[in-house]
Order: structure tokens, then sequence, then C-alpha cells
């Protein structure tokens, strides 16, 4: 009767141990959004390095391995990732679902509405792919995220979608407080050194004047940089937006020049030591800047 | 004449296929590129056995032209086309195929990858790569003489397997070649008119990253058939390969890649097919074991420069007495992305040979553009 209760109990204490849903993100942003709504059910890893440039991946066999193991690839999509086929084909896992986020973007900027080519530099023909950028885009990028998940671990719905709903709360709280923070400045104009800034500006009702690179993806040239000096110098620009992993010569020569301020901004998490999340990314960014348009 | 009239229909074919403007992302057409090569050279060796060394005129040659069309076939396979137009005769020369092939990339048993075609076999590291992709203008003299100026590239069939090695990417490609490819590093024409002589290659290839901004691939690769279609003589190739590459920004990069082949062949004839004969002057097959091996360096910085040197050294497939030494200095600048490059490079080689030794200087400046897609680099 003893040795019949035993078996009782454990049966009843044992429960099947749930596979955890295997998640590789293109960025580490994305990464830090999976954890959040997967919480201890998913896996989560990622291929860039927030102070890499996404644009510039080379494809290592390391990388595809982190494919191999994975049930998800999670990308932003609108081809910031030329790199990801060669990845995804070399994979060799057939099972491997890939999700685009860029599915959830209802308002796409600078989408070319004439023939692209080479001479527009390195252009995005589905538009400007950096719109992780505005914070008011996550709700439908975690929509798209949560269904996936869904599909894939259809038992842990509840957690997801709690999990969901408590950091959109905690979000839009944020937001809220970075919309205010940044209200006195609407309408200053900045420089960007690359395009990444566009949904970042919209959002903060900033004015993005010109680029440091004279066209996507082409370096700075002595005069594109002379005439960004002349702008600066006659449209009250109060700063220049660089991520960490762009050179600074340029924009220290603008600088210089002019007086205006150079900003480190990071595009991804871990681009800088205070971004270990996205919200402390977006953190860093609105009081960042927001420092600078004060002075 | 020809040589238009294929380049108009090949031409007609890539207007056929370029998507409209405005309709590119609804397309299903495949990716196309054109990669041109030329050449401003002049070396100093052509007037030596006059006792006179002097560099010859510089003369501005056309390299090769690339076209490659590049797409999915369906879910589970893709397809490769690589045309080339051979230099330095831009009139002269016709069109043909250097790589066609469809790669099964999914869907296989074991997680096996399968290709099939005309293409580069994985044999060592830069057997691979495109001429355009290498840091420097000349080919490995190893490579050239081995694998001959074209590399091994032949008709097969290809299985690669991913060992079970945890997170290391580990994995095993087999190939069952045509022989087709023999012929270029041999220079023995096989006129028998027999059945295929196959050849089989194989690569082990291990990659492992070394911190966070650095990895090592290590390489070792075998290759055999029959050299010799009269004798049947075998030979056998074995092939170390490593690249390390420590990037620690977009701007800068340090390459450091080598590789030393060892071959092994019993043969009855020389490169030039005069029998071997032994000193009462009767005819004898011989066993011949040598080498060859290069290493470069690659230092990339401000992400439009790179310079770097190479180091050759290698024998003859056929003799161990017939060596060549080579220092070579190279310098690129692409200005924008890989779209436009220039490189220049300077090369030193001293060959060796039972009729005497020679030293020749080689200075060269490659203009190269690409035009169409630009894939991500493979390591």
């Amino acid at each position: 009767m003893r040795f019949l209760t035993l078996i009782l109990a454990a049966l009843t204490l044992w429960t099947p141990a749930r596979a955890t849903v295997r998640v590789v993100t293109t960025l580490t942003d994305l990464a830090d959004l999976v954890g959040q709504i997967g919480g201890d059910r998913v896996e989560v890893d990622y291929i860039v390095r927030g102070d890499q440039n996404p644009h510039f991946i080379e494809v290592k066999p390391s990388y595809m391995m982190k494919l191999k193991r994975a049930d998800l690839f999670v990308m932003i999509g609108m081809e910031l990732e030329l790199w990801a086929p060669q990845l995804i084909d070399g994979s060799r896992n057939a099972q491997l679902q890939v999700l685009d986020l860029s599915t959830a973007i209802a308002e796409k900027l600078e989408v070319p509405t004439t023939r692209v080519d080479r001479s527009q530099g390195d252009v995005h023909r589905f538009g400007n792919p950096h719109y992780w950028l505005d914070p008011r885009n996550v709700p439908a990028m975690l929509e798209v995220l949560l269904q996936e998940l869904i599909r894939i671990a259809p038992e842990d719905e509840a957690l997801f979608r709690a999990n969901r709903d408590r950091y959109l709360e905690e979000l839009r709280a944020s937001v809220a407080r970075w919309e205010s923070l940044m209200k006195p400045f609407a309408g200053g104009k900045i420089i960007t050194f690359h395009r990444s800034w566009s949904y970042f500006a919209r959002w903060l009702s900033l004015t993005v004047v010109d680029q440091v690179e004279p066209k996507p993806g082409i370096p700075p040239s002595p005069s594109h940089t002379a005439a960004l000096i002349d702008l600066v110098r006659t449209g009250s620009i109060r700063a220049i937006v660089v991520e960490p992993f762009y050179d600074l010569s340029a924009p220290e020569r603008i600088a210089r020049e002019t007086g205006t301020t150079i900003v480190r901004l990071s595009t991804s998490v871990g681009g800088v030591d205070e971004a270990v999340d996205y919200r402390s990314l977006m953190e860093y960014n609105v009081t960042t800047l927001a420092g600078v348009l004060r002075q | 004449m020809l040589y238009r009239a294929r380049l108009i229909v090949l031409l007609g074919l890539t207007l056929c296929l370029s998507p409209p403007p405005g309709r590119g992302q609804l397309t299903l057409n495949p990716d196309i590129s054109v990669i041109s090569r030329f050449l401003l050279s002049t070396e100093d060796g052509s007037r030596l056995e006059e006792g006179v060394r002097q560099f010859s005129q510089v003369d501005f040659a056309f390299q090769e032209l690339e076209i490659a069309l590049q797409g999915y076939l369906n879910p589970y396979a893709r397809a490769d086309l690589f045309l080339t137009l051979p230099g330095p005769e831009l009139e002269g020369s016709s069109l043909g195929v250097e790589e066609v092939y469809a790669s099964l990339l999914r869907g296989l048993p074991l997680d096996l990858t399968a290709r099939f075609g005309k293409y580069r076999a994985e044999f060592g590291k830069i057997n691979r790569q495109h001429p355009h992709m290498w840091p420097f203008i000349t080919q490995p003299l190893s490579q050239e003489h081995f694998l001959g100026e074209e590399g091994l590239n032949d008709l097969g069939i290809s299985l690669s397997i991913l060992l079970p090695t945890g997170d290391l990417y580990t994995s095993l490609t087999a190939d069952i070649l045509r022989g087709g490819s023999i012929g270029e590093a041999t220079g023995i024409e096989d006129t028998t008119d027999g059945a295929p002589l196959y050849a089989n290659s194989a690569r082990l290839m291990a990659f492992f990253p070394v911190g966070d901004d650095a990895d090592l691939e290590l390489g070792l690769s075998g290759y055999t058939g029959i050299h010799d279609p009269y004798e049947r003589d075998r030979f056998w190739y074995a092939n170390l390969d490593f690249k390390y590459k420590y990037r620690p920004s977009t701007y800068t990069a340090l390459t450091v890649q080598g590789e030393y082949l060892l071959n092994w062949r019993t043969a009855s004839k020389d490169r030039e097919f005069t029998p071997f004969l032994n000193p009462a002057g009767e005819a004898e097959r011989r066993s011949i074991t040598s080498s060859g091996l290069y290493l470069y360096l690659d230092y990339q910085f401000l992400r439009i420069f790179s310079v770097g040197g190479r180091y050759d050294w290698s024998q003859a497939p056929y003799s161990t007495e017939d060596r060549a030494e080579a220092g070579t200095l190279f310098f690129t600048y692409f200005p924008v992305e890989e779209s436009l490059g220039i490189r220049l490079q300077y090369q030193h080689t001293r060959t060796e040979s039972p009729d005497g030794r020679r030293g020749v200087n080689f200075i060269g400046l490659q203009l190269l553009f690409s035009l169409g897609v630009h894939k991500a680099h493979p390591f």
C-alpha cells in the first residue's frame, strides 16, 4: 500500500518538461522584446551586437549554427538584413520559421515611388527599415510576435499575453514621459550620419535636415561635408546624431567648424553601456538628445 | 562576330529578366550581377633570355567579364549560373560557363545539402572564391601549379553534412567529379575517348569563434584522380587551410590566410609529356612527392582601403626540382563598397629549374566594377 501511495504521489508531482521555444533574432532589440513576451518559456539569442552596423554583417558559420537549433528567426525585414537569406540557407534547418516584423508596420517611411538604382546609394527598396526606433510601432510588432509564439507554443498563450500586456503598460508610461521630455524641442533640427533616425525624428517632431552620408551607405565626401558646414552655420542645427559604429572624422570636422554638438545615440540594445534593454535604449537616446538640445 | 552575337543574346536575356521600373519587388526573377576586371601591367622578365632586364611597355588588358544569375528554384533549392568572358582578347574570346549548379539546401535527411552541376569544388579555401574576391591580382603559385588557372572547377555531385560537434560548426563535404578539371592542371589532354576519369574531393571544415571580434576557420581537404589517362596513373592531394579574421569594427579588419598543399603521384612522363628515363636511358615510372604553400595578410582600414602581403612557395606536380617563390605586396581601394575598385600589386617571382634561375618583377593595376546585387560576403 505504501508503495502504491509513493507511485501515486510521484505521478502527481511529475509533470512533463515543456520544451522552451528557441528564438534567434537579427537585432538585440528584438531579442529583448521576445524575452519580454516569452519570459522563461523562450531561449533567445541574436546575430548582430548592438555596437555593430546591421547593414554589414559577414556570413559566418557560427551564425548558421544558431539558426540550426532555432524554432523561430525574427528579423526587421525591409532588406535591412540582406545577409539573412544566406544564414537561413546555411542553417540547414527545414523547420525554421522566419518572422519578418516589418509586416506589422502600417506606415513605412521613405518608400521609393520611382525606380531605384545604385546612383541613389544603398537605398532600401521597401522603405526605411529603422522603424523600431519609434516606440509607437512596438505594440504592432509585439502583436505579430505574440501570434507567432502562440502558434508555436499554444499551451503558453496566457503567459505570453500577460507578459505582453504588462510590458506594453510599462512602455506606454515610458513613452508618455519621453514625449513630455522632448516636447519643448519639437521642430528642432538635427543632422544624422545615416537615415537611421527618420522614425525617431517623426515620433518626437524633430526635423532631420540632412545626413553626413551624401547618399545612404556612401561614405562622407569632402564636398558634402563642406556643404553641411554651410548648412549648419545658417540653419540653427543643434546636433549631429551618430551611431557608435560610425567613424567620427566627418562629424567632428563639422562640429569643429560650426560649434554644433555630436551626439552618440544607439540604434540597438548594447550599442552603449546604458542600453541594456529596449526601454533603457530609448531612455538613453531621448534623455541624451534632450540634454544636448537643452543647451 | 560570334562573340558579339552571344553578347547580344545575353544582353537581351538580361534585359528580359530585368524588372521594369518600380516593379522590382514584385518579380520572381533571379538576382543579376555583372563584374568586370581590367589590368594595366608591366613586367621585366620578357627579355631575360637576351640578358636584358627591362620593364615592358604597360599593357592595358581586359581580364574577365563575369555575369551571375542567382536565385531560388523552389523552397528547397536554389541555382547559380556564372558566365564568363575571359581575357585578354576581348574580340576573340568566347563566353563560357564558369559555374552552373543547383543546390538542395533543405529537406534532405540528416540535414544534408547537395549540389550538382559544374562548380568550383570545396577544396581548400581559396578555390571556392572567384578571382575578383581575392585581395590580390595574381593567383597563388601553389594553386596555379597544382590546380591550374581555373582551379578545381568540374562537373560533379556534392554532398555535405554537419557533424554532431555541439555548438561548433563542423562540416564534411564530399564530391564526385567528372575529372575534366585535371587536364587544366596537368596539361595532359585526354585523347583516349574513354569513359570519364572520375575524381573525388572532400573537405573537413571547422569554424571557431575566437572572442567577440575574431574567428578562425580550419580546413583539411583531399583530392584524387587519374592524371595520366594513358597509363592510368593516379595523384593524391592533401591540403591544409586556415583563415583568421579579426574585425574590431566596421572599418577595420585583419585577415591572415594560408594553405599548404601536398602532392603524391606516380608518373611515367613529365608535364611536357616527355617520358622519364633512368640513367641507363630506359623508361621508368617515378613516384613524386611535391608541395606548395601560400600565406597572406590583409589589413583593412577606414573601411575603403586595405593593404597586405603574400608569400608563395611552390614546387611542381611532376618535379621537385622546378620551384618557384614569390613575394607580393598589394593595396586595394574600394571608394564605395565594392561597386568600384582599384588594386595595385607588386610581385617578385623567382623560379628555379634544372635549366637555371630567373627572377621577374611584376607591377599591376587592376580596375574592377560590380553592377547589380551585392551579396554579403561569406567568411
